[in-house]
């Protein structure tokens, strides 16, 4: 877990998430998932790209399966966007590319 | 500047990362990109039978794993995650920029990128992909703890995958074109025998349907040409593959559905320009037949590289 992403329990998400003055993403991953593994050092160097701008958040699935049911999340990984407590933008899911998360970011911004 | 390497290979799967192994023990310098982990498809298929060396079943996770192993242990480096931003496969030295911030060239190059999981392209697929449609077991299947679900493929991933989905879901439909699987004979005896598995025969799925989440599938009997639509979980789809040739268009020739013809020595019509695994043009493809075109890929480019001026 790098400086720029931290991890969150579906308990925090109105506070971290809704609640935040910036954007915020949101992703979700699971374990024994290769493409969450994948997106989780791109996913730290957009977070570090876009520091100050844009949160970027995680949380297990598994362990928060409440949260992802209420937003209709059932494939790992899924990227989503919030600003000003909603959600917005397109989700991003399965293989993600790196570049196409930096342009969904940082549509986020301004 | 650019760092240079003897031997760059795009794609980490069996082909990709076998012409890694014999590359790195000729001792070339050998650099492999992949935009994701290493592994291929290998990395999600649940469990591999078929690979001589495990006779006890093998997860396909694990082997990828023994394969990157393998390739790092002779010194390979695998850059991993790593999207190629700029390329330049025709000059005599070919080069690429990984994330923009690397550049990095050879006068050798195998493309061993493989192949994608097919869509199905029917209405609702692109707006419910990761609300209720997926097209990996292993990344998902745990969603689906005591649903109902569907499976849209008759082939050895599809029936395969469906056993695999039967550890969490409480149903499993397999949905088939045809009216009788085309995977493997033990593989098709096991999903018969199977309480938790149903199959409809003859049908193709015509629409997904469901405003934020997945709930149902059209599905039309190709015979009767009936519609109709099912309450579905999850559905998971398993119709093959789409080779991945994004940097090959205009540079080789592709031939019928997109693949890449080469001469027996895996070379393209491009010196130093090499093609192995799924993406080429071939009869069956396997993760035998690939791990095969990438040993002969690196024999081929070690010879190119040796004879190479420049």
């Amino acid at each position: 877990m790098s400086d720029y992403v931290i991890e969150i329990a579906q308990d925090q998400f109105e506070a971290n998430v809704l609640a935040s003055e910036v954007p915020v993403a949101l992703d979700f991953y699971s374990t024994e998932c290769p493409p969450c593994e994948a997106l989780a050092p791109k996913y730290t160097a957009v977070a570090e790209q876009l520091a100050g701008q844009v949160k970027f958040y995680k949380i297990y699935r598994q362990g928060n399966r409440d949260l992802s049911t209420r937003l209709g999340v059932s494939g790992s990984p899924t990227v989503v966007f919030f600003k000003a407590g909603k959600e917005v933008g397109e989700r991003l899911t399965g293989e993600i590319k790196r570049s196409d998360l930096k342009q969904a970011a940082q549509a986020l911004v301004g | 500047m650019a760092n240079r390497y003897d031997l760059i290979v795009v794609g980490a799967g069996p082909a990709g990362l076998t012409a890694a192994v014999y590359a790195a023990r000729a001792r070339m310098r050998t650099l492999v990109i992949d935009e994701s982990i290493p592994g291929g498809q290998v990395k999600t298929t649940h469990k591999v039978s078929n690979y001589p060396g495990f006779p006890e079943d093998i997860t396909g996770a694990e082997l990828a794993a023994k394969f990157t192993a393998q390739a790092e242990r002779f010194g390979a480096r695998i850059a991993r995650a790593a999207e190629i931003t700029e390329f330049d496969l025709r000059e005599p030295l070919k080069r690429f920029v990984l994330d923009e911030e690397e550049e990095v060239v050879a006068p050798a190059v195998i493309i061993a990128t493989g192949a994608k999981p097919r869509e199905l392209g029917v209405e609702g697929e692109k707006k419910l992909k990761g609300r209720g449609i997926s097209y990996c077991a292993t990344c998902d299947g745990a969603y689906f703890e005591g649903k109902h679900i569907h499976v849209i493929g008759g082939g050895n991933s599809a029936v395969e995958e469906s056993l695999f989905l039967t550890k969490f879901a409480a149903s499993v439909t397999i949905i088939h074109q045809f009216d009788h699987f085309q995977a493997e004979a033990s593989i098709a005896a096991e999903a018969h025998e199977n309480a938790k598995i149903k199959v409809i025969w003859n049908s193709e799925p015509r629409g997904f349907l469901g405003e934020t989440t997945l709930n149902k599938l059209r599905i039309e009997n190709v015979k009767t040409h009936v519609v109709s639509e099912l309450e579905t979980d999850g559905t998971f789809v398993f119709i093959g593959m789409v080779p991945q040739t994004d940097l090959l268009k205009g540079v080789v020739p592709l031939v019928q559905g997109g693949y890449v013809e080469t001469d027996d020595a895996m070379a393209t019509v491009v010196p130093g320009l090499f093609v192995a695994g799924d993406i080429r043009s071939k009869r069956f493809r396997q993760i035998t037949t690939a791990v095969a075109d990438g040993t002969i890929a690196a024999l081929a480019a070690q010879k190119y590289v040796r004879d190479f001026k420049g």
